[in-house]
């Protein structure tokens, strides 16, 4: 029997999706202790996630400079003494700044958890911020920030955020050389005491971790001295500066383009919808963005729409490099697609392939232990439901291309956009 | 401890199968043995091109994407100097909509010149959004003509110029598929939850009637054995300047590799690294100092980078580095350095094997290399290495006749 090459072979529909079992228990100090045992490799990860964002800052630059100085040294060890500690167990001590919160995590395998969780907890509870480390890193990270300003995508990011929120807005915080020279230790100290040592939100478990891991990090972290708590963030609100803006760079053989605006976050009703119908727009390869002005035109190496949720609001952006020549076709295209999203219906094949798709990809994020830890912070940071990711499954099934046309209609529209362009003249 | 099966089709397909039940997910890796290495010197980046035309439908599915999209899948690719290699992520109970894909663009191309055309544009834009519209995109195409003299690393995947991209023919594409893209020059991994006995049932169904074509690998030149130090001044628009120091090493099958990749991290990874704390903290030279291998299946390159503060010239800060070199070289490291970068590699396995799809990558690759087994035997060579060795490779490495370098200049 002669095989048919040009017949697909049947496929299953993804009908259900299990968020896997985890635990949460409260410590004596009353910090919330998640645990998520995925995963064959003796591997773990431990997040510490305290309430201490950039939206949280009172001066730009604190609360990164204070994540990244808690290596830096504290009572009894040195920045070096610290680094070799952990890193001759193999592990690694990492802490990100982020818009709404500082998340510090160790990696390590889990015979050795025990060997680095005292120093991890030391560098977190009992920094001292020396100020010749602070030095060091504020003139390296100047020089960082020489580097940004020579790419256009930098650029056009901030230009984006800062026309789009207003200047002072947190969600748009760029330090600029000024406001890196002007931080100074008790700049960090007031953030570190204020929001770090008082600021921990939860701590999160993952991996393939044993019964004694866990029972270490309970009673370290019930006696480190650091404190619950989830603080209220600056609210600010957003003075825009809407319509389009070009920032002339001369000599760029590609235009860094974004268009967005405004919009939904997760506490809306209609966000998973609009999660969707931006997916077919401009969230993976076979979105009509992709297809049309990279598969078709071959004006740019990508082109994707994103939707940031944060807790505020959210924000929709459209962002590409494409070709300094072609960059006006490339801008009206995107318009073009904004358009037929509002005034046809998607159909049937087109929308049957991004659901499958787009379930796939829930599938694969529900995979392995990190990437579902990665989910479970957003089901606690938002706090969602535990079904929140097997729900997709019925929230697209019942989702219709009508539907998806009058989200487009309310959320794809032409008003209230900020279109960013860096590049040449 | 990675487990797996190891078979091969009639056609000469070399197939690995390896299980996980804990995963929801199937993988299929293709690599296939061709890189800019096999490239003609007047006709490069032509691999990589290659790669993006994959996906731009085969003899009978017009739209491989969407095909793989419909069933849930995902899939992406890379070239390299040494390889091409394709992966398909599929839930479990979908993987032959990924045999179905991945056969048919092993059995022939639906060759085209609009997709030919629209994936020279794309490349063109990858080529200027990663090499030429960056600060300092372009080191990799500097320093590569002035390692390799003979040898076809001498140009990037990417290729050697836009030129070269926009000249690739109809004629050609055809010729370089019939020729490397042939079911006896690639590597079959399928990972993830699905039995032997599936795996081999649905290889026979979908590979196994692809014919066998006659792969002529082209022989390329080797390098010779550099002699003399080689140097390079650049000056470009960018804010600070930048040194790239590049030594010569061995290969990934060559004894001192696994020395070399652990001296890197000793000298240049991480806060307790010795150029972090001496060049970087203590000195103030640099704002960023980083020490890396390339990594290549053929001798490859150790690289120091960094990126000198505004006030330190160029000899103050290579006098620095080599400072650093030489004592390396006559004191050695310590038994606590060399059990420190040990247990980072450790880890570094670990978490890459967390992953199935970058186990299935490893499967691959070592099969390419010639030998499966090394996914498994990888941490005992890291573990075998001594103080002693680190030092003798230290030694014959870090010694200015075996390097080239890059002054990266600021245009005042």
């Amino acid at each position: 029997m002669s095989l048919n090459r040009s017949q697909a072979p049947s496929f299953n529909l993804i009908n259900s999706l299990v968020f896997p079992h985890y635990e949460n228990i409260l410590l004596s100090n009353g910090i919330p202790f998640y645990q998520l045992k995925a995963g064959t490799e003796p591997v773990i990860r431990l997040d510490f996630v305290f309430t201490a964002g950039m939206i949280h800052q009172a001066k730009k630059g604190q609360a990164f400079f204070t994540a990244s100085m808690l290596s830096e040294g504290t009572k009894t060890k040195s920045a070096q003494a610290l680094a070799d500690a952990l890193d001759y167990y193999g592990s690694y001590f990492q802490v990100r700044s982020n818009t709404e919160d500082t998340v510090a995590t160790l990696y390590c395998l889990d015979k050795h958890l025990e060997n680095c969780l005292s120093i991890f907890i030391e560098a977190l509870s009992e920094s001292v911020f020396p100020k010749k480390e602070l030095e060091i890193q504020k003139k390296n990270n100047i020089q960082k920030l020489l580097i940004s300003l020579k790419k256009n995508n930098y650029l056009c990011r901030k230009g984006f955020y800062r026309h789009l929120l207003g200047e002072g807005h947190p969600y748009a915080s760029f330090s600029e050389k000024q406001d890196i020279e002007a931080i100074i230790i008790d700049d960090l100290k007031a953030f570190h005491q204020k929001y770090i040592l008082n600021g921990l939100n939860y701590i999160m478990l993952s991996g393939n971790y044993s019964l004694h891991s866990t029972k270490i990090i309970s009673s370290t972290v019930e006696n480190s001295g650091l404190k619950v708590g989830a603080l209220e963030p600056l609210n600010i609100l957003a003075k825009s500066n809407l319509g389009k803006h070009f920032y002339e760079k001369a000599d760029s053989v590609q235009s860094a383009i974004k268009i967005g605006k405004i919009t939904i976050n997760r506490q809306h009703p209609n966000f998973r919808k609009l999660q969707f119908l931006n997916l077919i727009f401009g969230g993976y390869f076979g979105s009509r963005l992709m297809k049309n002005i990279r598969e078709d035109k071959g004006l740019t190496y990508g082109i994707y729409a994103t939707l940031e949720p944060f807790k505020e609001l959210g924000v929709w952006c459209i962002d590409s490099d494409i070709n300094t020549k072609n960059r006006q076709v490339g801008i009206e295209e995107i318009y073009k697609e904004m358009k037929l999203l509002r005034t046809e219906l998607i159909n049937n094949d087109e929308f049957e392939t991004a659901k499958n798709y787009y379930l796939g990809s829930f599938l694969r994020s529900l995979d392995g232990p990190f990437s579902i830890a990665d989910r479970l912070k957003i089901i606690i940071d938002n706090s969602l439901p535990n079904d929140y990711y097997p729900e997709f499954v019925g929230v697209l099934n019942k989702t219709t291309p009508e539907e998806l046309m009058k989200i487009a209609q309310e959320y794809f529209t032409e008003e209230n956009l900020v279109e960013m362009v860096v590049g040449q003249k | 401890m990675i487990q797996y099966n190891e078979f091969r089709l009639s056609n000469g397909l070399q197939v690995i199968h390896h299980e996980d039940p804990s995963t929801q997910l199937c993988v299929l890796n293709v690599l296939y043995k061709v890189g800019s290495r096999n490239e003609n010197p007047d006709h490069t980046g032509f691999a990589h091109l290659f790669e993006h035309l994959m996906f731009g439908g085969s003899i009978n599915v017009p739209e491989f994407d969407t095909e793989l999209q419909a069933a849930g899948g995902e899939s992406n690719a890379f070239t390299s100097n040494d390889i091409t290699n394709y992966y398909i992520t599929l839930p479990a109970n979908n993987i032959e909509t990924g045999f179905w894909l991945e056969s048919d663009r092993m059995l022939s191309l639906d060759f085209n010149q609009k997709s030919l055309d629209v994936q020279k544009n794309v490349v063109i834009e990858e080529f200027k959004e990663r090499y030429l519209n960056q600060p300092y995109g372009d080191i990799w195409l500097k320093i590569l003509p002035l390692a390799y003299q003979k040898h076809p690393y001498n140009w990037a995947t990417i290729g050697k110029n836009i030129e070269h991209i926009e000249a690739s023919n109809l004629e050609q594409v055809k010729a370089f598929f019939e020729n490397f893209y042939a079911p006896e020059n690639a590597i079959l991994v399928v990972a993830g939850n699905i039995g032997l006995e599936k795996t081999k049932a649905l290889c026979q169904k979908w590979f196994e009637p692809i014919p066998a074509r006659k792969t002529i690998i082209p022989p390329y030149l080797q390098e010779p054995k550099q002699t003399e130090a080689r140097r390079e001044h650049v000056y470009e628009d960018v804010p600070v300047n930048l040194i790239l120091k590049a030594y010569k090493m061995g290969g990934r099958m060559d004894n001192d590799y696994f020395d070399a990749d652990l001296l890197s991290d000793i000298l240049g990874a991480g806060k307790s690294s010795r150029f972090f704390n001496k060049l970087v903290k203590e000195l103030g030279l640099f704002s960023e100092l980083d020490t890396y291998i390339s990594g290549d299946v053929d001798p490859g390159l150790f690289l120091i980078e960094g990126k000198l503060m505004k006030d330190v010239d160029f000899e103050t800060a290579e006098a620095a580095i080599l400072k650093e070199l030489e004592f390396l070289k006559s004191e050695g490291v310590t038994k606590v350095e060399l059990e420190k970068v040990q247990n980072k590699t450790e880890t570094n396995i670990h978490f890459g094997d967390v992953n199935v799809l970058n186990r299935a990558m490893k499967l691959a690759f070592a099969a390419f290399l010639g030998d499966i087994s090394l996914v498994n035997t990888e941490v005992g060579s890291y573990l075998q290495v001594t103080t002693k060795s680190l030092q003798e490779v230290a030694k014959n490495m870090f010694r200015e006749e075996n390097c080239c370098t890059l002054y990266y200049h600021a245009k005042p």
